[in-house]
């Protein structure tokens, strides 16, 4: 019957109730939103960075990854595939060779990573073919390269313009190839555009005076959900000399972001909360101070300080619930279409680019989101009715009943 | 202090000094008197002599400033709030001047609200509230609000809610202060007859003649003071 009282007292002041529901709403959509969309923006951004270039698991001669120098490659890359062939059906693999370089052309050049690779292996691997806005991926010409339209931009080169790329050999000489340009790439992250060029990896080998080397093998699980099991099996297999890193390991800033940010998220949880705290004291004290000749005639009637209490929070808790629910409903009817098609925020690209996120973003409404809301939410409008509360049962009767 | 077994109220030299903007006042002054079971008492008396004061002690929604006041037996000055809530509760129905009913509670729920709070199972109170509505001629509004029932409707509602957990003594306090005679008069028989047939003890304070008229015992307050008690008036 408490309830009954409860829900009738909300429906008293419905122009209240309704404002103070609105703000519970506002609150919980813009919780959600916050969430789903941040928890997006840092999955694009890890999922861009493996796709583009660090794939789920890199294996490397050992001390490549923290001197990642041509000495340093794999000279004997059968143990490798050995290795990765017992995996065959829940991997694919690409081996690269990398060094850090210089490209000219005519006009100017620019420090580059040079990227030896198998095309029809890396396409298995990465994404860099899908983002060709023009010309060719690469094909199995020795000759061939391709660099984004930003590096292009810098040399002042198109399709079919010759460059020059110049690394050091693995004596230490230097080693330089010319090639043709028949492609040039733009991803979503402007710093990985600057500073990549790929070419076929026999060409690179031979540049380098690297026959047969490899700097790294990037493997990709069929389910990413295995990377770790995958990657722990491939390290039993493989010799001692040689290190599987998973991109946990290989992006450690990002990895460590996405864990902040699950940190960092109950701030903003508690920022909504303390407002709302506010908001639903500021709206209940109203309510009980209306109604304390009403109080003072329950407590005359026989009402416990304690029953006087839970129908003040049950008010507060189903405003909450209501506010949450119809928030939540809002809430997953933006993001759901949303993570589908993706919020296209193209007028922020450059901005967007430079951090590695494309300009969509879609959001990932999980069920710990959805979860928080639906806890948070309606105990912290219990919360805020405490106070209210407690004033109601610090009434005196006697001068309550007087109250007009 | 030795308190009769039968008697329900025993004030016993009761003071009771309001502060007005910091002038102590004397809203009672040396009040003694009990009620006993099937009594049907009036304290009456002018605006301002303290009848309302008394009503208030009696029923334990005040505290007196000097002397005591014993409920059963029980002196209500060493009561917790708590334990004044359910002496409240158990013992004591009111019947207030403005019928104070819950205006989002219809007649009936109104009723049935007392004894949610003792506990009684839902389908047992709802029994029990629709015999009293009918009892006091009022069954057809079982499921109207407040808003949509007359003063004296209202009261009546007042009334079952103020029986409903069959209390010692109900308290009444100008109970027909809002009313028109004619429905003064009904309220007056009502409250006779299950004084009579129910022997509920009923102690009004009011100055009402209608009221005062059929008070079995008058008791006139003036100035804080019992000036005169009449028994069997």
């Amino acid at each position: 019957m408490l309830s009954l009282i409860a829900w009738r007292n909300i429906l008293r002041n419905k122009r209240r109730s309704f404002i103070l529901i609105l703000s519970i709403m506002v609150g919980v959509i813009a919780l959600v939103l916050t969430d789903a969309f941040s928890i997006g923006m840092m999955q694009q951004m890890l999922t861009n960075q493996i796709g583009t270039d660090a794939g789920y698991i890199q294996i490397h001669s050992k001390g490549y990854h923290d001197d990642p120098t041509l000495k340093n490659s794999i000279e004997n890359t059968a143990p490798v595939r050995a290795a990765l062939s017992h995996d065959s059906t829940t991997v694919s693999f690409s081996e690269r060779l990398r060094v850090f370089g210089l490209i000219s052309s005519a006009s100017n050049s620019s420090g580059v990573s040079i990227v030896g690779i198998v095309p029809r292996e890396e396409e298995r691997i990465t994404t860099v073919h899908k983002y060709i806005v023009k010309g060719t991926y690469l094909t199995d010409k020795p000759d061939d390269i391709i660099i984004s339209t930003a590096t292009a931009e810098k040399l002042k080169v198109g399709i079919g313009d010759k460059v020059v790329i110049m690394a050091s050999r693995i004596g230490g000489s230097v080693g330089a190839e010319a090639c043709r340009v028949v492609g040039l790439f733009e991803t979503f992250d402007s710093g990985f555009d600057q500073t990549h060029v790929y070419i076929p990896l026999e060409t690179a080998r031979k540049m380098l005076g690297a026959a047969g080397r490899v700097s790294e093998f990037v493997v990709n699980p069929i389910d990413p959900k295995q990377t770790d099991s995958i990657s722990r099996q491939l390290r039993s297999r493989l010799p001692s000399d040689m290190e599987v890193l998973t991109y946990k390991q290989m992006l450690p800033l990002l990895v460590m972001q996405i864990q902040l940010y699950d940190q960092m998220i109950y701030i903003f949880y508690a920022i909504i909360a303390i407002a709302l705290i506010f908001g639903i004291i500021n709206t209940m004290l109203m309510a009980v101070m209306e109604r304390t000749h009403e109080f003072g005639v329950d407590m005359a009637i026989g009402m416990s300080n304690k029953r006087i209490v839970t129908m003040i929070l049950t008010e507060a808790f189903y405003l909450g619930a209501v506010g949450t629910v119809v928030g939540l409903a809002i809430s997953l009817a933006i993001d759901i279409p949303l993570s589908h098609s993706g919020w296209n925020l193209a007028a922020f690209s450059q901005s967007l680019k430079s951090v590695g996120i494309g300009t969509k973003i879609y959001p990932v409404v999980g069920a710990s989101t959805v979860l928080n809301a639906a806890i948070i939410i309606p105990i912290a409008t219990v919360i805020g009715a405490i106070y209210p509360a407690m004033r109601a049962i610090k009434l005196q009767p006697v001068e309550a009943i007087r109250a007009s | 202090m030795n308190t009769n077994a039968s008697e329900i109220v025993r004030v016993d030299n009761v003071r009771k000094v309001y502060s007005d903007n910091g002038v102590p006042v004397d809203a009672l002054r040396g009040i003694n008197m009990t009620v006993l079971p099937g009594d049907f008492s009036v304290i009456a008396g002018p605006s301002g002599s303290g009848k309302t004061t008394l009503l208030n002690l009696i029923g334990t929604l005040d505290k007196p400033t000097e002397g005591a006041v014993y409920i059963d037996g029980e002196d209500v000055a060493s009561k917790t709030r708590r334990q004044l809530a359910d002496i409240r509760l158990r013992k004591i129905g009111f019947v207030f001047q403005a019928y104070n009913l819950n205006p989002v509670l219809s007649a009936l729920e109104n009723v049935e609200f007392t004894m949610m709070l003792r506990g009684i199972d839902a389908a047992e109170r709802k029994r029990k509230s629709l015999a009293l509505l009918e009892e006091l001629g009022i069954g057809e509004l079982a499921n109207k609000r407040p808003n949509e029932m007359s003063g004296g409707q209202q009261q009546r509602v007042a009334i079952a809610r103020a029986i409903s957990n069959d209390p010692r003594l109900v308290l009444a306090d100008e109970p027909t202060a809002n009313l028109d005679s004619d429905t003064a008069v009904k309220l007056l028989e009502l409250m006779e007859k299950l004084n009579h047939e129910d022997r509920i003890t009923f102690v009004f304070s009011s100055h009402d003649p209608q009221v005062i008229g059929r008070a079995h015992r008058l008791l006139i307050l003036k100035d804080g003071q019992i000036v005169d008690d009449k028994v069997n008036v």
